[in-house]
C-alpha cells in the first residue's frame, strides 16, 4: 500500500466531493452576492481623458461603479438609464464611473461621443479591477456606500428607477 | 395508445436486459482476468455484445416512439411536438435529460461491443480485466436508464400533444452534431478508464499495451477534440454574441477531461519507448474518466450556473455517489498496485525531446488545475460562506493564455530535439528554421496591423511550431528523395504511410496551430458597431457596405422567423445577402435571434437582428468583424483528421500484437 497516493489522493477527492454535496442545498441563482458588505477593493485607474481616480478620494460618498464594454447590448440598453440616473444623484453627491471590460479606448471614445456620456470612465488595462471585483461578465454594477462597503451588485442592465429607490434610501440614511 | 404502453414495457424490458447482462459480464470479466480463465473471458464479450445489442433496441424504440409522436411515453410527452419538423424530433432523443442519458448508455455499450470485438484474443493478460471494468461502468448507466433517469415511464392519462424541445436546440443544424460528438468522446474515455483499471489489477504494462491504450483513447480524444470545437461553432453561430469560448462551467467540464487526455496521449510515448512514466500515465488515464464524470454530473445536477444546466433532478446525487465510489475504487487501486508497474526510465537530460515530454505533462497538468479551481471555487465558496461568487474569463484568460503559449512553444521545441542525450551544437542548429518562422511570424503579424505584446508573441510561438512540425512532416521524405531517388509525391507517400501514427500527430499539431492562430487573431482583433438602417439604406463599416433591403416573415409549424435582407459588399465586390433573424418559437413564447455571418479566409462578417419596427421598415443592426474564425473551424477538422490517420488499424500493428500474444502466451 502506497500510502503517499492515497492521502494526496483523498486530501483532492474527499473536499471536491464534499463540496459538490453541499452544492445541493443551494439554488446557484438565489445565492447572495458575495462582495455585499465587504470593502470595495480599492483602485487607482485613469479616465479615458488621462485623469487619475481613485476609490480612496472618494471615501464618504455614495459610488456607483458600472463595468461595461462597447460590444455588450445589454451595456448599451442601461446606457440611458445609468445617464439619467447620474444626472439627477451627481448634484446630491452621488458619484458615478464606468469601468471598462475588455474594450479599447478608442472604441469606447467613440461610443460615448454617439451614445452621450454624463460620468468618467476608468481605463483597467491590467483588468486587475475586474478581476478584484469578481466581474464575471458585463453589465455589472456595483453601489458603494458611504462607508466605502458594498451595499447592492447588479447583474445584468440596471434601470433608473431601482437605482433610484437604493439611492435615496442611502442618501436618507 | 395500447402500442404507447407496448413501447413503455419493450424499452424498459431492453435496458433491464441491458443492465442484467452487463452485471454478468462485468463479473465474468474481472474473473477471466484473475483466473486467467478464457472462457470467463468468452463470456464476457458475449455479454458485451448482447447488452449493446439490448440498447440498440432500446434507442430504436425510443426513436420510433418519438417520431410517431407517441405521448403515452414520458420522454415524448417531455420532449415531444406535433408541430417540430422530423429532423428537430430525432434530435430531441438528446435534448433532456432522460433521453442523454439513454444516449449515453447505447454509446457506451457500443464501445465496449467494439472494444470486446478488437481485442478478441489479443493482450490476454489485460483484456478480460479491462472489458469486465468497462461493464462495470455501464452497469451503473443501465441502472440511470432503468431508475431515476428512466426514459419509458408510461404516462396516464396520455397527453395529446407536448411542448418541443428547448427552442435554442431547435435552432441550428450543429445541434444535430454537437452533443453527440461530445458524447462520443465522454463516453469512450469508459474504455480507457477500464483499460487503465485493467494495467493496475494486471500489474504490468508492456510496450504493445501501451500502444494498445494509446489507440483506444485516441477516438474519444478526437471526438472529444470535434465536440469541443462543434460546441464553439455552435455557440458562434446560434448565440449571438460573436464569440465561441465564454469559460463558462460545462465548457470547462468538456475541455478538463480533453487536456488530461491529450497529457496521456503523450505520456503514453513515454511509456512505449522508455518504459517508464507508468503510474503517471496510468493516473492520467483514470483522471480523464472521472472528470467525465465531474463534466457530466455539472451539466446534469443543477449545482452549477451555466446555460448548459438542466434544472435540478434526482440524477445530481445518484451521480456524486458514482462519482464519489469511482475515485475510491480509483484511490485504492493506485496505492496498492502503482507500485508494481514500475517504471525502468532513467533521469532524463534537461534538454532532450524525453525532458520536453515530462515539460507538455506537467504543463497540461498546471491547466487541468488551473481550469478545474476555477470552475470549482465558487463552489467551495458556497459552500463555505453561503454566498455567491463567480469566477470569469480575466481569471482564466490571465492563466490560460500564457499556459497555452507555453503549450504551443514546446510543439516546436520537443519534436526538434532527438531523444536522449543531444549535442548543444546541434540542437541549436535544429532550431534555427524554427525560430526563422517565428520572426516571420511576427513580421507577417505587424503587416497585417496586428498589435500588442501577447498576440505578437502568440503569432511568434505559432511559426516557431510550424516550421518545426513542417520539417517533421517533410524531412523523412526529403532523404528518400535524396538517397533513393525517389520523386516528391512517391517519398510522401510512403515516407508517410510508413509512420502513419507519427504523421497522424503532426497533422493534430498543424491543427492545433491553426487553432491558436485563429484564437490570438480573433480573440485580439474584434471589432464591433452597431448600426439603424431604414428600407433601402446603405452605411459603410471598414471595407463593407450594408444595405438593408428588407425584411421577410417566413412561418414554419413550430415558429414564425422576421428575416432582415441585407447585402452586403466588400471593398465593392458583391457578396451576397445575409439574413440575421429574430425567431417566435410558438410552444415556448420565446424569441431568439439567429445571427447570420459570412466566413472570408481573412475574417468573418457577422450580423445581429437587434430589433425591428413593427412593419419592418427600419432594423436595428449588430455588425461584428472577427479576424481569422474560419481558421479554428479547419483547424478543428484537420485535428480530426489527424486523428484518424494516428488511429487507423494498420497491418503492421496487428503483427505487434499478435507477436506480443505470442510472447506473452
Amino acid at each position: 500500500m502506497n500510502w503517499k497516493v492515497m492521502s494526496v489522493g483523498l486530501l483532492f477527492c474527499v473536499p471536491l466531493i464534499f463540496v459538490l454535496a453541499k452544492g445541493f442545498n443551494y439554488d446557484p441563482r438565489a445565492l447572495p452576492e458575495e462582495l455585499t458588505g465587504e470593502v470595495a477593493p480599492d483602485f487607482s485607474l485613469n479616465t479615458l481623458d488621462g485623469y487619475p481616480v481613485s476609490l480612496k478620494d472618494l471615501k464618504g460618498s455614495i459610488v456607483v461603479l458600472n463595468f461595461w464594454a462597447t460590444w455588450c447590448v445589454p451595456c448599451l440598453q442601461e446606457h440611458q438609464e445609468l445617464v439619467a440616473a447620474a444626472e439627477e444623484f451627481k448634484p446630491k453627491g452621488v458619484a458615478f464611473l464606468g469601468v471598462l471590460y475588455g474594450d479599447t479606448k478608442a472604441k469606447a471614445e467613440v461610443y460615448l461621443k454617439k451614445h452621450g456620456a454624463a460620468y468618467p470612465t476608468l481605463l483597467d488595462e491590467a483588468q486587475r479591477t475586474n478581476i478584484d471585483y469578481g466581474v464575471a461578465g458585463v453589465p455589472e454594477t456595483f453601489v458603494i456606500g458611504r462607508d466605502g462597503k458594498i451595499v447592492k451588485k447588479y447583474t445584468g442592465p440596471v434601470t433608473k428607477m431601482e437605482l433610484e429607490v437604493l439611492l435615496n434610501d442611502l442618501l436618507s440614511r | 395508445m395500447s402500442g404507447g404502453i407496448g413501447i413503455s414495457i419493450l424499452g424498459r424490458s431492453m435496458v433491464l436486459i441491458a443492465l442484467a447482462i452487463s452485471v454478468l459480464g462485468a463479473f465474468s470479466g474481472i474473473a477471466g482476468g484473475m483466473k486467467r480463465s478464457d472462457k470467463a473471458w468468452k463470456w464476457a464479450r458475449i455479454c458485451a455484445y448482447v447488452a449493446a445489442a439490448a440498447m440498440t433496441i432500446a434507442i430504436g424504440l425510443m426513436e420510433y416512439a418519438l417520431i410517431t409522436n407517441d405521448f403515452s411515453v414520458s420522454y415524448v410527452a417531455k420532449v415531444g411536438s406535433t408541430t417540430t419538423p422530423l429532423w428537430v424530433t430525432i434530435v430531441s432523443l438528446w435534448s433532456s435529460l432522460e433521453g442523454s442519458i439513454l444516449l449515453w448508455a447505447f454509446v457506451l455499450n457500443g464501445y465496449i461491443a467494439a472494444f470486446a470485438y478488437f481485442t478478441k484474443g489479443k493482450y490476454v493478460e489485460h483484456s478480460s480485466y479491462a472489458l469486465g471494468a468497462s461493464l462495470s461502468v455501464a452497469v451503473f448507466f443501465s441502472f440511470l436508464v432503468a431508475g431515476v433517469a428512466d426514459p419509458f415511464i408510461a404516462m396516464d392519462p396520455v397527453p395529446t400533444d407536448g411542448p418541443g424541445p428547448n427552442p435554442l436546440l431547435q435552432n441550428h443544424i450543429l445541434m444535430v452534431i454537437h452533443p453527440p460528438a461530445l458524447y462520443l468522446g465522454y463516453v469512450g474515455m469508459a474504455v480507457p478508464f477500464g483499460m487503465g483499471v485493467a494495467s493496475l489489477l494486471a500489474g504490468k504494462i508492456g510496450a504493445a499495451w501501451s500502444v494498445a491504450l494509446r489507440r483506444w483513447i485516441l477516438l474519444p480524444w478526437g471526438f472529444l477534440t470535434v465536440g469541443i470545437i462543434l460546441g464553439g461553432w455552435w455557440s458562434y453561430e446560434v448565440l449571438g454574441w460573436g464569440g465561441y469560448w465564454a469559460w463558462d462551467p460545462v465548457e470547462n467540464a468538456s475541455f478538463l477531461p480533453w487536456l488530461t487526455a491529450t497529457a496521456f496521449i503523450h505520456s503514453a510515448l513515454i511509456m512505449e519507448r522508455k518504459d517508464g512514466l507508468k503510474g503517471w500515465g496510468i493516473v492520467l488515464l483514470l483522471v480523464t474518466f472521472l472528470l467525465t464524470l465531474l463534466g457530466t454530473f455539472m451539466t446534469r445536477s443543477g449545482v452549477f450556473n451555466s446555460v448548459h444546466s438542466f434544472t435540478q433532478t434526482p440524477i445530481g446525487p445518484v451521480f456524486l455517489a458514482f462519482l464519489g465510489f469511482c475515485s475510491f475504487v480509483s484511490l485504492v487501486l493506485l496505492s496498492t498496485r502503482m507500485d508494481v508497474l514500475g517504471s525502468k526510465q532513467k533521469a532524463v537530460p534537461v534538454v532532450s525531446r524525453d525532458s520536453m515530454f515530462l515539460l507538455n505533462n506537467l504543463l497540461f497538468a498546471a491547466f487541468t488545475f488551473t481550469v478545474l479551481i476555477g470552475t470549482v471555487y465558487p463552489l467551495v465558496h458556497e459552500a463555505m460562506t453561503e454566498k455567491k461568487l463567480s469566477i470569469g474569463e480575466p481569471y482564466f484568460n490571465e492563466l490560460g493564455i500564457p499556459l497555452s503559449i507555453a503549450i504551443v512553444f514546446l510543439m516546436g521545441v520537443g519534436p526538434a530535439l532527438p531523444w536522449g542525450n543531444i549535442d548543444r551544437q546541434d540542437a541549436l542548429k535544429r532550431l534555427t528554421i524554427p525560430v526563422v518562422g517565428g520572426v516571420v511570424a511576427i513580421v507577417l503579424a505587424l503587416v497585417f496591423g496586428a498589435t500588442g505584446f501577447t498576440p505578437l508573441i502568440s503569432f511568434a510561438v505559432c511559426g516557431f511550431a510550424l516550421m518545426t512540425t513542417l520539417r517533421e512532416l517533410i524531412e523523412p521524405a526529403a532523404v528518400r528523395v535524396e538517397r533513393k531517388a525517389e520523386s516528391w509525391g512517391k517519398a510522401l507517400w510512403t515516407a508517410w504511410s510508413k509512420t502513419r501514427r507519427r504523421t497522424g500527430g503532426y497533422v493534430v499539431h498543424m491543427g492545433v496551430i491553426m487553432v491558436a492562430v485563429a484564437v490570438t487573431g480573433s480573440g485580439a482583433f474584434k471589432d464591433l458597431s452597431e448600426v439603424t438602417l431604414k428600407e433601402g439604406q446603405s452605411v459603410e463599416i471598414q471595407e463593407y457596405q450594408l444595405t438593408y433591403t428588407g425584411k421577410e416573415t417566413v412561418t414554419e409549424s413550430h415558429r414564425s422567423s422576421e428575416i432582415a435582407k441585407v447585402s452586403v459588399l466588400r471593398s465593392g465586390r458583391e457578396i451576397g445577402v445575409l439574413e440575421p433573424k429574430l425567431n417566435n418559437y410558438f410552444r415556448m413564447g420565446s424569441v431568439i435571434g439567429t445571427p447570420a455571418v459570412h466566413n472570408f479566409l481573412d475574417e468573418d462578417l457577422y450580423l445581429n437582428l437587434v430589433n425591428m419596427n413593427e412593419d419592418g421598415s427600419v432594423v436595428g443592426l449588430q455588425v461584428i468583424t472577427q479576424p481569422l474564425v474560419l481558421w479554428l473551424w479547419l483547424g478543428g477538422a484537420m485535428m480530426m483528421v489527424g486523428t484518424l490517420i494516428s488511429a487507423w488499424p494498420s497491418r503492421k500493428r496487428k503483427r505487434l500484437s499478435s507477436t506480443t500474444q505470442q510472447e506473452s502466451a
